[in-house]
């Protein structure tokens, strides 16, 4: 057993890094406040430093690097800014990735390729209205007519939703089936008429990343869209949010990590009494428990990253991680804006941004109790 | 064309430093290391010459323990195309001319046309080792280049001398200049570059087969200095104040050398 | 102790680090002799002999021959120690001197204690204590280092130097400092205003004395918020993080929003009608004023130097 990154894992870690603090860093509070996504930042500049399609082979447009590589530039993205973690995420792991494990050679170049390099941005719309955790319940309705699909029904909570130009889009093909079988997958570029986007959606956290409403109204899309066999979209699906679940659980991750190196810095400088508050035990105590649970995930995070670059299974792993992660990012958050005390309350410093930011890991790509659901139907089936 | 770049592998400046037992340097132990960010300079704008030229070989060379090829394989990411480490465990007893000395004996006869290095180190601070290897080599050197171009066997620089004003100069090559923070927009090095960095060769030399030359000076002990914040209070006339803040000035702060 | 000190004349000018050379070989008592390139019109105030060397034909910036009139003045003077500014002058030349007379050479000294010459470490975190192996030392000074309160005066015995020595550098003059623009990041001297300025004409005060120190003023964030300075003058966790060498903080309490964008600043002096006001935490020297008179004084007083 070896818990010491290997020397890309290192470089890559000491590059995200340097990068996300001296160029990510400055601009996340404005764009917290003014709910502002900036493509070029966000997106085209980690195209530039090849972490747009980290995990895909190089013939592909990839870097060929391994999950651990990935679930580092995540987190050490998300450690100044949250959004930018998660765009990278419903990026790589929800838009290209269904891609590369179920799209024919001709759709890995057409649509891979572009998204690995970060010539396009990529999305993923499973949810609806009145099918969130039971995806099974899609209504969403795909139509074959001849050489196209006709698509009807409306997506919403779409992470990336309206600046991604391909979308990965689950519809129900087959009405009669029972309902986790007759749901397919189709990849949809924006522009396609009759495909509009709805409302942006206006949020607690991760408010620099845009969430939008996707509208299929009579949209057709050539047949060779369908992704996968047709009839098999709940499995790439479900097979999709395993994988999306190691880049939440590292984006949960590296928000703690920044709450903990926030409240670790302000202790040491912030004086009461005459002493820096880090002196007092009931501090320490405060901040030791933080750093051991974020410890904790991390180990965990990284076991489900290795678990699925070594082709072991990882849905299990990758549910314990999420569930771990997400719930230590809200608990250390929230300790740190207890620590900083009324300045941690304000917006003049990063931790009220990331306690806002920390709570929807609890939510998206499964909620911590469909993560218990997924962890205890694999202990006990 | 063939050129030199050498770094040096630094603590993070942000640490927090101990005095090592022997009472002469710094504790080792525990700190995050990196690139000298004036070595960074110096990687970026010898890779932006060879992209330049395109025919060009880049080495980078860099002296320390075992851990300092992690730095090696950071400023081959960034572009070098091999790397030297010279293999020495004493490193923080080493004083600038020995450290010259071992990279001049490096640079013997391996007809560089174009040496790169630091301005200075972050953590020893001498800005001596880039001119020094130079004068070594009977190379012409710049220090403190804040730009750079480079045109069939002519260098054009400027120096950035005090208050912002700068200095032009023109050397041929071959030549060696010391980098300021500012020569240029150092790159990340991209993941298929980190990912290429591990096939390209890295050769180690022990610093004993480079080291020929004693020490000239040697530190007699390192400690912190005292804490100087917190400080003077000064009240009364305001032209009594002025004087003495003018005072302290002179006494305490460059500023009114300008 | 026989010292020889090496002056610098830069862009037709003497700047006042020359005086800390003085400063230096009277802190030490040692009996001195100087060094310059320069002009015969434009002599440092200094009692004792000058080695000049003229500008106007061996250059202001050339290594080559600089290096081999200074080698001439050493071989007659035989000094004990040849000392320089730490100074982009200084830095350049030292290290060629040194390894023509195989000397040791100890940079940025801030103090001598003991017969040991004190050199800063890692950003002046540290102190190091260095001896000299070698009969010969070569140092050169950190700036502010061997300031003195007195100005020297005299005028100096000079003797010309010449040198035939060609050179391998090709001098093109001097580019100006840009103008516009504010990176408060690269200034050595910030003057920042805090809501103890009062009203927004007062800014312009806080910017004169930043303009009579060569620097750049700053501003806290009520002063930015009140649209008395612009944003990108803000120094504090939502503006920009400084490390000058020198900061005055006027009229600024020091909420920890601000000490957190300053604290690193070398040397910090504080001007407050509170002299329990927090800034005082972090400030070198606190004056207990009104900044309104306070600071048009110190700028009269520092234009008249």
């Amino acid at each position: 057993m070896n818990f010491e990154l290997s020397e890309e894992q290192s470089l890559i870690r000491e590059m995200v890094r340097d990068f996300a603090e001296s160029e990510i860093a400055p601009s996340a509070r404005e764009r917290d406040e003014e709910e502002r996504f900036d493509r070029v930042l966000m997106f085209d500049k980690l195209a530039e430093l090849g972490l747009t399609g980290i995990i895909f082979p190089e013939v592909y447009g990839g870097a060929g690097a391994d999950y651990i590589s990935y679930a580092i530039a995540v987190e050490e993205l998300s450690r100044v800014c949250a959004s930018t973690g998660v765009t990278l995420s419903a990026h790589l792991s929800l838009g290209a990735n269904p891609i590369y494990l179920f799209g024919s050679e001709e759709q890995k170049q057409q649509f891979l390729v572009p998204l690995a390099k970060g010539e396009k941005l990529g999305a993923f719309g499973l949810t609806e209205p009145s099918a969130g955790s039971d995806a099974g319940g899609t209504k969403t309705s795909a139509v074959k007519d001849g050489d196209e699909w006709v698509i009807n029904g409306t997506k919403i909570f779409i992470t990336n939703g309206g600046d991604a130009e391909t979308y990965v889009v689950f519809a129900r093909t087959d009405k009669d089936a029972e309902k986790h079988h007759g749901i397919s997958a189709f990849i949809v570029e924006k522009g396609t008429p009759g495909f509009s986007f709805g409302k942006k959606e206006q949020k607690l956290g991760i408010r620099s990343s845009p969430t939008l409403e996707l509208v299929f109204a009579n949209c057709r899309i050539p047949a060779a869209n369908l992704l996968g066999e047709e009839g098999s979209g709940f499995k790439i699906a479900m097979k999709t949010l395993d994988g999306g679940r190691i880049g939440i659980a590292s984006q949960a991750l590296g928000i703690a990590q920044g709450a903990l190196d926030e409240a670790v810095a302000y202790a040491k400088e912030r004086k009461q009494f005459n002493t820096p508050i880090a002196n007092f035990q009931g501090v320490q105590f405060q901040l030791a428990d933080m750093a051991t649970q974020v410890e904790a995930s991390r180990l965990m995070v990284y076991m489900a990253a290795y678990r699925a670059s070594a082709g072991l299974s990882y849905s299990q792993s990758s549910a314990m991680a999420k569930l771990l992660a997400s719930e230590t990012a809200m608990k250390v958050t929230t300790q740190a804006v207890q620590v900083l005390g009324g300045y941690g309350y304000t917006r003049d410093f990063p931790v009220e941004r990331m306690m806002r930011d920390a709570k929807i890991t609890e939510i998206y790509e499964g909620t911590s109790e469909i993560q218990r659901l997924v962890i205890g139907s694999s202990l006990t089936r | 064309m063939k050129i030199l770049v050498c770094i040096k592998q630094v603590p993070d400046m942000e640490s927090k430093f101990k005095v090592n037992a022997a009472g002469t340097w710094y504790d080792t132990a525990d700190l995050a290391w990196r690139m000298n960010e004036y070595d960074e300079y110096g990687v970026e704008q010898a890779v932006r010459v060879k992209e330049q030229v395109g025919d060009a070989d880049l080495t980078v060379l860099c002296i320390g323990p075992e851990k300092v090829k992690e730095t090696i394989k950071k400023a081959l990411a960034m572009g070098c195309d091999r790397g030297v480490h010279v293999l020495d465990d004493n490193l923080s007893s080493r004083e600038p001319y020995e450290i010259a000395s071992m990279i001049a004996e490096f640079a013997t006869d391996k007809g560089f046309d174009l040496i790169f290095t630091g301005m200075q180190s972050q953590d020893r601070g001498s800005a001596q080792v880039g001119v020094l290897v130079a004068e070594i080599l009977s190379m012409v050197s710049v220090s403190t280049i804040v730009e750079f171009s480079y045109d069939n066997g002519v260098a054009n620089v400027k120096r950035e001398l005090e208050g912002g004003v700068k200095a032009l100069v023109q050397v041929k090559t071959p030549a060696l200049f010391t980098c300021q923070l500012g020569l240029n927009t150092p790159r990340y090095p991209t993941l298929p570059n980190i990912m290429k960095a591990k096939k390209k060769e890295l050769t180690s030399i022990p610093s004993t087969d480079l080291l020929k030359t004693e020490g000239r000076q040697h530190t007699e002990k390192m400690y912190f200095p005292e804490k100087t914040g917190g400080g003077l209070v000064l009240e009364g006339d305001v032209a009594d104040l002025v004087n003495e803040v003018v005072r302290i000035l002179k006494e305490k702060t460059g500023v009114l050398a300008r | 102790m026989k010292v020889l000190l090496v002056a610098e004349f830069r862009n037709g000018t003497l700047p006042g680090s020359n005086s800390e050379l003085i400063g230096f070989a009277r802190k030490i008592g040692a009996e001195s002799s100087m060094f310059l390139v320069g002009a015969a019109d434009k002599l440092p105030p200094y009692e004792g002999t000058l080695y000049l060397a003229d500008a106007a034909v061996h250059g202001e910036f050339n290594p080559d021959t600089h290096k081999q009139l200074l080698l001439s003045v050493i071989d007659r003077e035989k000094p004990d120690m040849v000392v320089f500014s730490h100074s982009s002058y200084g830095w350049d030349l030292a290290p060629r001197i040194a390894f023509a007379l195989r000397a040791a050479q100890v940079s940025e000294v801030v103090d001598v204690v003991d017969g040991l010459m004190v050199v800063p470490v890692c950003n002046s975190k540290l102190r190091r204590q260095v001896q000299s192996k070698t009969e010969m030392t070569i140092v050169t000074l950190q700036a502010g280092a061997f300031g003195t309160a007195e100005e020297p005066t005299g005028s100096p015995s000079v003797e010309t130097v010449t040198s035939e020595a060609g050179s391998r550098f090709s001098f093109g003059g001097y580019e100006e400092a840009e103008q516009g623009g504010v990176d408060l990041s690269k200034s050595e001297v910030i003057v920042s205003g805090g809501r103890g300025i009062g009203q927004a004409d007062n800014i312009a005060m806080i910017a004169a004395l930043a303009q009579s120190l060569g620097g750049e003023y700053g501003a806290s964030r009520p002063v930015v918020d009140a649209e008395w300075a612009e944003h990108n003058r803000q120094v504090g966790t939502t503006g920009q993080s400084v490390s000058p060498k020198l900061y005055i903080a006027c009229g600024i309490s020091g909420a920890i929003q601000h000490l957190a964008g300053m604290k690193k600043s070398d040397f910090v002096i504080a001007v407050n009608t509170d002299r329990d006001a927090p800034i005082g935490e972090v400030a070198d020297v606190l004056v207990v004023a009104d900044l309104k008179q306070f600071v048009p004084a110190l700028t009269d007083k520092i234009n008249s130097l």
